[in-house]
């Protein structure tokens, strides 16, 4: 039985709020220390969204872009077994997908390091297929 | 003081070793041209002066964090050297070593 003590207040706010409030989800698991805070940046033609990541550096972080989305993850750091020297992989601390408003051109997409502070710049993909024509006369 | 500026204590921590003492503070989107370290007698002060400005023409859809400037000031440990103390800041991580006065050091005393 849980004592006033070990209430979680988030899970009491999940039950006010029917858990469907996104914002509230984000804080809660912020809070657990689950994954960085994001910002996001949009205009017509890019995404830009930097991650708070103090003391990470390249070698520390696991980017993946899918078709419509962008994929961050923390890298965990490979084991080796003394004895067998089988490399182990532990799964990442955190993993956080980020949904995009349209589809990213993956060649010209760039992602940089800033005193601690993940820049991705993702531009606007043309769209599949569309292309312009010339009219002859 | 410039009534645009504001500052945020930054997530810090100092931690005891034998010889030394390390003081950890978080400090993202700062770079070491704009952070500025005093010392005042124990105390260590610190501020910040990043100047960021979003991308021209881009609007905010997120925002979880602040592009913000920081400040500090801490008291040194009684056992601690003020001329020892050494900075670096790496990543956005801002961390301050200081090592402790010989004569404070623990030590085996021979009995005669």
């Amino acid at each position: 039985m849980n004592t006033l003590m070990n209430i979680d207040p988030w899970s009491l706010l999940d039950d006010l709020l029917g858990t469907s409030s996104r914002a509230f989800r984000v804080v809660k698991a912020r809070a657990a220390g689950r994954f960085p805070p994001v910002n996001v940046l949009l205009d017509d033609n890019a995404v830009v969204i930097d991650l708070e990541l103090p003391g990470k550096t390249a070698k520390d972080i696991d980017l993946t872009l899918e078709a419509q989305a962008v994929v961050v993850a923390d890298r965990p750091a490979e084991t080796t077994d003394t004895e067998t020297g089988k490399t182990t992989t532990a799964r990442p601390a955190w993993s956080r997908r980020l949904e995009l408003p349209f589809r990213v051109d993956a060649e010209k997409a760039n992602a940089k390091f800033t005193n601690g502070i993940l820049r991705i710049e993702l531009p606007k993909a043309d769209a599949p297929g569309a292309r312009r024509i010339a009219i002859e006369g | 003081m410039n009534a645009e500026e504001k500052f945020t204590v930054p997530a810090a921590t100092m931690t005891e070793k034998p010889d030394e003492y390390e003081l950890r503070a978080e400090l993202p989107g700062v770079g070491k041209e704009d952070a500025e370290l005093h010392m005042d007698g124990k105390t260590l002060t610190l501020k910040t002066h990043a100047k960021y400005q979003n991308p021209a023409g881009f609007r905010v859809v997120a925002s979880e964090f602040e592009r913000c400037n920081y400040a500090m000031s801490v008291d040194l440990p009684e056992m601690a050297d003020p001329a020892t103390l050494s900075a670096k800041l790496e990543s956005g991580v801002l961390t301050v070593t200081v090592k402790k006065r010989p004569e404070t050091k623990a030590r085996k005393i021979d009995i005669l």
